[in-house]
């Protein structure tokens, strides 16, 4: 999927279109927000309105948290303006060279009618579904480093926790690749003296950046009115009863107990556990592999010394120094990243745990409050 | 939810036989999701300056009760001149086949305009619609974005009902159905998230994340504002100055009877044990994978 995304996306200088060729002069009030050669560093992600509802509605109907889609918007005074956005289809095997066309054709006519109606038609960024607040794998790293490459300022991504907002607290949180890991990425050197030099552990492969929810005027109008509701009859009379006409009446869905989540949660941990501890495995025994076949180059070096020396001693030619790396193949330091993403997605199991259990404990003893009057 | 003011419209239901000329059920009601209503609103924002209303198809499902839901929507380029109308519906096939990758449960149902005026062009359109969705009726959102002075905004939904000795497709009464908005729990969040900041003057933003513990804080403030609200209530009903109303009180009665006798029943113990236990096993787990990171960095040192 990666190498389709990168096929598709637009070049980083985003030619003007070709059919407006008249530059207006930039009004003096927007002259310093408005960075032509994208100067200005981006600090902050901000979300509209239908952004917000169609992410939810794609992280919801997508089988697992497989959702994924494309941020469309713009960047204004250091803050990406996420306006519009559309969802990517889902495909089981991303290996496929046919369904990899297909998406990169669904990408460019989608962008194409969405230009047609005015909507923004700029790629900043893609979101990604997850649940129980583990977003780190090995495609959203791929996908993100291709788009730090290629989009204006690096581009951003978005995670949106499912099962939380199922819970009431709706989550989205943006994030980007920290720059310590990107430099490691480019040189696909993850060996322990690549990790230490950079100085990376799991909780450094991402920056967070703060996120903002926009809602426009005519939206907030709306909500405005909705949540408000007309004033019926019942009401005027009684006014206790006021709030109780409105179109989104207050949801109390968070004070339920809620723990159904827990076993699923602590399946997961036990999962991503294993595979660590798989994956470990592995590494262990590359480690002493590598470890063993340098052993064995040593002594074949020295033995070879020890022969010359002799050699010499008794007036021979000593025998020629051969390079010893085409003699055993030592393998190539195996790659950490795997691993360290699973300690990533193991870290966020355990917080997603950790905050259901803290709200649990509130929640139990307010209700044995309750009951003990 | 109902959406928009309420109409004194008596929803009729054109179940004449024979008057129907096409088979399947006439949708009875209509529940619109809140992406088909943002999207909506968005495109009404994007509008050219020439264009009067903007129109668009909506997507949805249809239940076998008659009930039509509308999950998403997306916009379609049209033209009204005072001698003609143009929709185009190349670019309508062209988006329907691109949304129906995504979502393949998704089918037409039919289409919006904003604005609550129905024309000559909105039964052309309706005709238009009801031949993407046939055998199955089209129904027709008119989304007011009351923006206009005096009115008020809302929606309203409509099927279109053939008119006439011999019908035309010109002629069409909008026959009104019921219309509401339906949200599921996840969307239930988004809209908090959203209306949350709608107090707030100006181009309202704020920042998130709000952990679970913080949402869980101002559920129970309101809950005991609620509280505090029913008591004076309450105590004003018992001191005489207000006449107690029998259906807020058996509706107190409901609310506040279930007991919490399972949970004094030692299952609180147990339960807070579990819980206990959860709660030190991601502590644990948490500081395991930070030192398992740290120490991958110092082996070779």
């Amino acid at each position: 999927m990666a190498a389709a995304l990168a096929a598709t996306l637009p070049a980083p200088q985003s030619a003007p279109a070709p059919s407006a060729p008249t530059y207006e002069a930039i009004p003096a009030s927007m002259a310093k927000v408005i960075d032509i050669e994208a100067e200005i560093p981006i600090t902050s992600v901000q979300l509209d309105a239908i952004v917000v509802s169609k992410i939810i509605k794609h992280a919801r109907e997508a089988p697992g948290s497989s959702a994924h889609g494309l941020l469309l918007g713009l960047d204004l005074d250091g803050t990406f303006e996420v306006s519009n956005s559309f969802p990517l289809p889902h495909h089981a095997n991303d290996e496929d060279d046919k369904s990899a066309k297909g998406l990169a054709r669904y990408q460019g006519s989608m962008l194409r009618s969405l230009k047609e109606v005015q909507a923004d038609d700029s790629v900043i960024g893609f979101y990604q579904g997850m649940t129980l607040g583990s977003f780190f794998n090995q495609t959203l790293v791929d996908t993100q480093a291709i788009h730090q490459e290629k989009l204006r300022h690096g581009g951003v991504v978005i995670v949106h926790d499912i099962s939380q907002t199922t819970r009431g607290n709706a989550s989205f949180r943006a994030f980007r690749l920290t720059k310590a890991f990107l430099d490691a990425y480019k040189r696909n050197n993850f060996s322990t003296s690549s990790l230490i030099d950079h100085r990376l552990t799991f909780s450094r492969i991402l920056e967070e950046m703060p996120l903002k929810i926009r809602t426009n005027a005519l939206v907030s109008s709306f909500l405005g009115a909705l949540t408000e509701g007309s004033p019926s009859p019942a009401t005027e009379t009684n006014p206790a009863l006021a709030s109780s006409s409105a179109a989104i009446p207050p949801s109390y869905s968070r004070l339920n107990l809620g723990t159904a989540n827990t076993p699923r949660n602590l399946e997961l941990i036990t999962e991503a556990l294993d595979n660590y501890k798989t994956e470990e495995g592995n590494l262990a025994y590359l480690q002493r592999q590598i470890a063993r076949e340098k052993a064995r180059a040593d002594t074949y070096v020295a033995k070879r010394k020890e022969e010359n020396a002799s050699r010499v001693a008794a007036g021979l030619p000593p025998l020629p120094e051969e390079d010893v790396s085409r003699l055993f193949k030592i393998p190539p330091e195996p790659s950490r990243l795997e691993s360290m993403l699973l300690l990533g997605r193991i870290d966020a199991y355990g917080k997603s745990l950790e905050e259901t259990a803290s709200t649990g404990l509130v929640k139990m003893y307010a209700s044995k409050t309750n009951g003990g009057n | 939810m109902p959406l928009g003011p309420p109409s004194s419209a008596v929803f009729i239901q054109n179940a004449a036989p024979g008057f129907i000329s096409t088979p399947g059920r006439t949708p009875t009601s209509v529940s619109v999701h809140p992406v088909a209503l943002f999207s909506i609103l968005d495109h009404y924002l994007r509008r050219t300056d020439a264009q009067e209303r903007v129109i668009g198809t909506l997507l949805g499902t249809r239940s076998d009760n008659g009930e039509v839901e509308v999950r998403s929507s997306f916009a379609v380029l049209h033209s009204e001149t005072a001698e003609q109308v143009a929709v185009d519906m190349e670019y309508h096939r062209t988006m329907y086949d691109l949304h129906h990758k995504v979502h393949p449960k998704e089918v037409i149902v039919g289409w919006y305009s904003t604005g609550s005026n129905l024309n000559t062009y909105s039964a052309l359109i309706q005709n238009f619609y009801s031949q993407e969705t046939a055998p199955h009726q089209a129904i027709h959102l008119a989304l007011n974005t009351g923006i206009e002075e005096g009115q008020q905004p809302g929606v309203q939904a409509y099927v279109g009902s053939p008119v006439g000795v011999n019908p035309k497709p010109e002629n069409c009464v909008f026959v009104p159905i019921p219309c509401e908005l339906r949200f599921n729990d996840a969307e239930r969040s988004g809209l908090d998230l959203l209306t949350s900041n709608l107090s707030q003057t100006g181009n309202a933003t704020f920042t998130n994340p709000t952990s679970d513990l913080e949402l869980l804080e101002r559920s129970l403030v309101s809950v005991s504002e609620m509280l505090d609200r029913v008591l004076s209530y309450v105590q004003s009903v018992l001191s005489g100055e207000v006449k107690g109303d029998a259906a807020v009180g058996r509706y107190l009665m409901d609310a506040l009877g279930p007991s919490t006798e399972d949970l004094e029943k030692g299952e609180f113990n147990s339960h807070l044990q579990d819980t206990l236990m959860v709660s030190y096993l991601a502590n644990l787990v948490r500081s395991q994978a930070e030192v398992s990171s740290r120490l991958a960095l110092v082996k070779a040192s």
